[in-house]
């Protein structure tokens, strides 16, 4: 039984919930007070130790209905022993052999009585154990599969199966009885490969999509095809939610030299008053109010996307974002982005702001005039764009006035390093207006640069 | 192997299921295992779900049915062990040690020097800091209850992570350590319930401790269940029309789901108003028991007549 736990939880991990090895225990204690004997018991309980959020649980129980298909725990049946008459090894010569080669016309040692029994549990049975005793569990590669369904045929007795049919078409070929072994044959066969496909599903589920979003971190954003999109966002989000978790906690400066008089009398009550310990007043540090804008046009808008889909993921630490688009004209999107999905908002502010070339110096100028009351020493710009300003006006004269008025000015340059200041790129003249400029060209550099926005560091 | 111990565990829950309806609350079969399992692994139980689906109520109900006193911490920002655990009765101490100034004056007496003073003195060296001059909050007194007790954590996301991590010890061996009285353990181990809204993301050092129960809004039936139990006097046919309107309710894209708590509220205004069946009308009338925001209600106004249809009514 402990056996058929830990792969469970093996398989829980598989599909990326975090089961610790206290978990295990407790799971293995649990399991010990309430048995296995009722389904619906056992799963509330397995879930109750080992699924601790809401999205663990519900991926606990998409893995609990795969998992216990086939390993379905009957009372009574000791299916993680070995020595189980149904496992097949060696009983081609016991008595139950003969027993079945006697019943029927054409023998085959003990697997041919187990498939002539009517009680279709005793085959699953039977498949459970050799899958153990192969070790099914370890599958990982597709390319595995043909050997862990010959194992398991040869587990369960295949080959003394095989020998019995042999013999027995030579002797009286043609006998109605051989062609229903056959059929038997057949369908073990069809349900062992089932079984094999499902155990390689269950233990290397989440595998792939690892290694996938592995890959699409590091891809530039402009690269990304159309469909990965999805998976994108999901990533995104994903990520969002561990800045979240990271800067959920608002950090508390203590402003040295300044008596918080109220609580060190209340904490020296203790002492009758007289002032031991001395508790300092306190500052919060300020979550910083965003204003993003973006460049929308042509390739641009791909790693704008992202970056607005970054920072209204992290609604919850970030709450005042304001962002603008812009390519001929600058328009503010943020009520978009907080009313609808995702996809429209992106959708609808492309369709708006979208079209033309990129005129950079009026829309800063536009951005200073719509912004004004909010430019103040907490605000961080965050700039998204080529600095292509197709040779027109860069706008770093504005840029440089906004500057003044704010904290720090932000450039994501999408552009590699190496191509800013060719041609019509203007990064240089902008450069001089902003904090920093950064490359910002996989969503890992995202990531980064969001942590330390707000992580609120200048 | 564990048959007949499983056929037990299977009883004991059933026979919580049933305790829990007797005294009018209305348990999942998920819930009556985590009660079980609460006892029989002396863990704590942290629930989760969407607000007004009875995480405090479970905590009450199972007070009730374990017979022994409820003793609820109601967490929030700032909360700190001086009012959580204990505290010294300073003015008591005060008090005392006027009082007992001339006895302590004839103690003294015949004391030669500061040092003989002195070792008098620590003959009695912990009057002032003896359980007599302790406060006990709410988790001490739930460590000290002779019989045992239910203690009852609310809200436990509201709380600093500081105090979720001075929880740590309590959770894992029912104990405390008081600096100057050492480490104080449970006399009975207390049934303890945790309940997080999810404001934040609790430390997995936390959730590793407990077991961890997620409570949804409930299905039809048990929600008919519920009503049925708490509103008695209610018909079978409206119950069923009003459960399956506040139902598709939940399916819609709204700010604030109803609540059990907000139907069974719901509920007792019909019968206040002597409904006997839905009526759109009479539903626009009282939306705004059900939903709490402004922008809900006009959203839902328009579909009352098709979703009143839907659940039956006319």
């Amino acid at each position: 039984m402990t056996q058929v736990l830990a792969n469970f939880i093996q398989v829980l991990r598989a599909a990326s919930i975090r089961v610790s090895t206290a978990e295990s225990i407790d799971a293995a204690t649990a399991l010990r007070v309430v048995g296995w004997d009722h389904r619906d018991q056992l799963r509330e309980t397995l879930s109750q130790v080992l699924a601790k959020t809401p999205e663990d649980k519900r991926a606990f129980h998409d893995c609990f209905d795969r998992f216990f298909i086939f390993e379905t725990p009957l009372a009574g049946v000791p299916a993680a022993d070995p020595q189980t008459p149904e496992a097949g090894e060696g009983s081609a010569q016991g008595p139950a052999a003969e027993a079945g080669a006697g019943g029927s016309g054409v023998g085959g040692g003990g697997l041919a009585e187990l498939l002539d029994n009517p009680d279709p549990s005793a085959l699953q049975q039977a498949m459970a154990s050799a899958a153990r005793a192969v070790q099914l569990q370890n599958i990982r590669l597709f390319t595995q599969r043909g050997i862990y369904i010959r194992r398991l045929l040869e587990e369960m007795g295949i080959e003394d199966f095989d020998r019995a049919l042999l013999a027995a078409a030579r002797q009286t070929p043609g006998a109605p009885d051989i062609a229903r072994r056959r059929e038997q044959k057949d369908r073990l066969l069809e349900d062992v490969t089932a079984l094999v496909d499902r155990q390689m599903l269950l233990y290397t589920a989440n595998a792939r999509t690892a290694l996938r979003e592995e890959v699409l971190q590091k891809t530039p954003l402009t690269r990304i095809e159309m469909s990965d999109f999805k998976t994108m966002q999901l990533l995104v989000r994903k990520l969002a939610k561990r800045l979240v978790a990271l800067h959920s906690r608002r950090r508390r400066v203590a402003k040295r030299g300044q008596l918080d008089l109220r609580r060190t009398l209340r904490r020296n009550t203790g002492f009758d008053g007289l002032l031991f310990n001395t508790v300092w007043k306190q500052t919060k540090v300020d979550r910083p109010k965003i204003i993003a804008v973006c460049d929308v046009s042509g390739s641009v808008a791909q790693v704008s996307r992202f970056l607005l889909l970054f920072l209204y993921s992290m609604s919850e630490v970030l709450p005042k974002v304001r962002s603008f688009a812009f390519s001929t004209q600058l328009g503010e999107v943020t009520e978009w982005f907080q009313q609808k999905t995702a996809e429209e908002a992106l959708a609808l502010t492309m369709k708006t702001w979208g079209m033309g070339s990129t005129d950079y110096g009026g829309s800063l100028a536009e951005l200073e005039r719509l912004t004004e009351a909010d430019l103040d020493h907490r605000t961080t710009v965050i700039v998204l764009g080529d600095a292509r300003a197709n040779y027109g006006d860069p706008g770093d004269r504005v840029l440089r006035r906004i500057h003044e008025k704010v904290r720090r000015v932000l450039w994501l340059n999408p552009e590699p390093r190496s191509f800013w200041n060719m041609g019509d790129s203007a990064m240089q003249k902008l450069a001089a207006g902003c904090d920093r400029v950064e490359p910002c060209r996989t969503l890992l550099q995202l990531e980064r640069i969001i942590n330390e926005i707000a992580r609120g560091a200048g | 192997m564990t048959t007949a111990n499983a056929s037990d565990a299977r009883n004991a829950i059933l026979a919580i299921q049933q305790g829990f309806e007797n005294s009018g609350y209305i348990a999942s079969e998920a819930i009556a295992t985590a009660v079980f399992l609460a006892q029989a692994l002396s863990k704590p139980i942290l629930v989760e779900g969407p607000p007004g689906v009875g995480k405090t109520e479970l905590a009450a109900a199972t007070s009730a049915l374990l017979g022994k006193p409820l003793i609820r911490l109601q967490c929030y920002e700032g909360l700190d062990e001086a009012k959580a655990l204990y505290e010294w009765k300073y003015g008591k101490q005060l008090l005392y040690t006027q009082v007992l100034k001339e006895k302590l004056g004839d103690l003294m007496q015949g004391a030669e020097g500061l040092k003989q003073s002195l070792a008098r003195l620590h003959e009695f060296d912990d009057t002032f800091f003896s359980e007599e001059f302790l406060e006990p909050r709410p988790l001490l007194k739930a460590l000290w209850a002779k019989d045992g007790a239910v203690l009852l954590i609310d809200e436990i996301d509201k709380a600093d992570e500081e105090f979720e991590a001075f929880l740590l010890e309590l959770l894992q061996d029912f104990q405390i350590s008081i600096p100057e009285l050492g480490t104080i353990k449970a006399v009975t181990t207390p049934v303890v319930f945790l309940t997080s809204n999810n404001t934040r993301e609790l430390g997995d050092a936390l959730k590793r401790r407990c077991l961890h129960l997620y409570i949804p809004f409930p299905d039809n039936r048990l929600e008919q269940r519920i009503i049925a139990s708490r509103v008695p006097t209610m018909g079978a046919e409206l119950r069923e029309q009003l459960v399956g309107f506040v139902q598709s309710l939940r399916g819609m894209d709204i700010k604030k789901a109803p609540a059990v708590s907000e139907t069974i509220d719901w509920a007792r205004t019909l019968l206040l108003m002597h409904a006997t069946e839905l009526e759109p009308a009479l539903v626009r009338a009282t939306l705004n028991v059900l939903l709490k925001f402004q922008s809900d209600i006009e959203l839902v106004d328009l579909e009352v007549p098709s979703m009143v249809r839907r659940a039956g009514g006319s």
